[in-house]
């Protein structure tokens, strides 16, 4: 039996609202980024490292 | 049958809950968080946050649970060494919080999974990181669905951090009034006009506050709302890039160059880390307050003998170059911790449960009283009696200093007010004390009249 756990937070009306516009743009910028990679990497470019795992170590 | 104990701060999400049973502390998973937590145990996600420190470890448990009508699973999370509270951080503290919560976020979008709060309570400091202490704060990511813990990370960490970096890092304070974070329309009212000019705060903080008050008493479907996969990667990378452009330098303020500025001179400082080096080392505590800390020289000294160092001081400029060092030298075990002295933490939150105060989290094996007691006495009027109750309730063994009127910092105290404190002298000191402590040894610290004792409490 698949049981969903209850949302406990209250996310706001406007929070989700404006959330939702400002994620919209946002968005688009992360897709032009994912877009651009593929072409660099279309073109023979490599893909630079991803800087994960390092993001707490930093001052 | 054996006793459990529910966590009272502990009752806020379905999901589970804390409770302690013969001393030690376990979490029962609910059966309706069964599929998130199995995404969480069986996807890689648990294995990888765990192993870059960002979530608390723990084992599956064959205790019975504490409400077994409602029970999937219990487990024994490992356990943070000291529980601090968010207006007890200094700013770097918050936003390696900050950093650590979002960075979480950004590991569980790649295992199809997100967090459903972002609580900066949730994050404790294990092994000197920020680490994420709820296990049960992960969903299965819905396709389409917008983040809802955005609001609760705008309260908890972003304005705290922002108003701390450009108007005053003393408004970290406001999060012990505001249990939920700072609210938006407060923040951005307090924020200077200049900050509009800046895209991230401009957006989550000032827009977001309006957005708020706009559709305060509109009803928005729940967890509806078309937003793409890529739209919430933007959303988190914003909030990313907008918090580490947030800066504070610790400059200007009460101590924060202390030691530059007394009248010690090397032999006496070298005498005084040199004794309670060897008095912690003597005791092996397991745990030790650090009351007045500073930058944490001293709490340094104590830690060496592998006790648990919390730093306690009252100026945030010390603790954030305490946690600095903390940082560059990985220690794991200290923890810097901004604390007034003559009011520490009370109990927050419902029915004054949800948040321990600093007395309830102790006591402490040992605490470290050094050139802290006429700032007490004369500076704050507490009677010797009273500070001596104090120490008891929070320690067994007490390391202090006593500074006598004649050392020229007492006398910067007392050169303008009256002296109206004829029982601070060695004499009176020691009598008041011994009502509550035996003297193990005193020693003068060379060079300086100051006397250091080791009492242990009756």
């Amino acid at each position: 039996m698949h049981f969903s756990p209850l949302p406990y937070l209250d996310p706001g009306s406007g929070s989700f609202i404006i959330q939702i516009a400002i994620a919209a743009l946002l968005g688009l910028g992360v897709a032009i980024r994912v877009s651009w990679s593929s072409i660099k990497k279309y073109f023979g470019y490599k893909p630079k490292e991803e800087e994960e795992d390092s993001d707490n170590d930093k001052i | 049958m054996t006793k459990s104990e529910k966590i009272s701060a502990s009752f806020r999400d379905p999901s589970g809950f804390l409770f302690s049973r013969n001393g030690v502390l376990y979490r029962q998973v609910n059966r309706a968080y069964s599929s998130d937590y199995a995404r969480l145990m069986d996807s890689g996600l648990y294995a990888k946050l765990t192993k870059l420190g960002l979530l608390i470890p723990h084992a599956e448990s064959d205790q019975a649970p504490a409400e077994s009508e409602s029970a999937f699973k219990v487990i024994q999370p490992e356990r943070a060494p000291f529980i601090s509270y968010p207006y007890e951080w200094s700013f770097s503290q918050l936003k390696d919080a900050a950093l650590a919560t979002l960075s979480i976020q950004k590991h569980a979008m790649k295992f199809e999974m997100s967090l459903k709060d972002a609580s900066a309570y949730n994050i404790q400091f294990v092994h000197g990181k920020a680490t994420l202490i709820d296990t049960l704060s992960f969903e299965i990511y819905k396709e389409s669905e917008p983040w809802i813990a955005y609001k609760q990370f705008c309260q908890h960490f972003l304005a705290p951090l922002a108003l701390m970096s450009v108007r005053d890092v003393r408004l970290s304070q406001l999060l012990r009034v505001y249990i939920d974070g700072i609210p938006l329309d407060l923040a951005s009212k307090l924020l200077p006009a200049k900050t509009k000019f800046n895209f991230g705060l401009l957006t989550h903080i000032h827009i977001h506050a309006s957005a708020q008050k706009r559709y305060s008493d509109k009803a928005v479907a729940p967890r509806k709302g078309g937003m793409s996969k890529q739209a919430l990667t933007g959303l988190i990378e914003s909030l990313e890039s907008t918090i580490k452009k947030l800066t504070w330098k610790p400059a200007g303020t009460e101590w924060g160059d202390y030691y530059e500025n007394t009248n010690y001179v090397d032999s006496a400082f070298e005498h005084k880390k040199q004794l309670v080096k060897e008095l912690a080392a003597e005791k092996k505590p397991n745990l030790v307050w650090d009351l007045g800390g500073n930058t944490g020289v001293f709490s340094r000294e104590a830690a060496s003998s592998g006790a648990f160092t919390v730093s306690f001081d009252i100026d945030p400029a010390a603790v954030e170059q305490n946690y600095r060092t903390v940082k560059t030298k990985k220690e794991q075990n200290i923890l810097p911790l901004v604390l007034d002295l003559t009011n520490p933490s009370p109990a927050l939150g419902w029915d004054n449960t949800e948040r321990d105060s600093f007395g309830a989290r102790g006591p402490a094996d040992m605490a470290l009283a050094l050139a802290v007691i006429h700032h007490l006495a004369i500076s704050n009027n507490v009677p010797l009696t009273q500070l001596a109750d104090f120490f008891a309730a929070r320690c067994k063994w007490l390391v202090i200093e006593f500074v006598p009127k004649s050392d020229s910092q007492v006398k910067k105290l007392l050169a303008s007010r009256e002296d109206i404190f004829p029982n601070y002298t060695r004499a009176g000191f020691e009598s008041a004390f011994t009502e509550r402590f035996n003297i193990r040894k005193s020693e003068s610290v060379r060079d300086s009249e100051r006397i250091l004792y080791l009492m242990e409490r009756k």
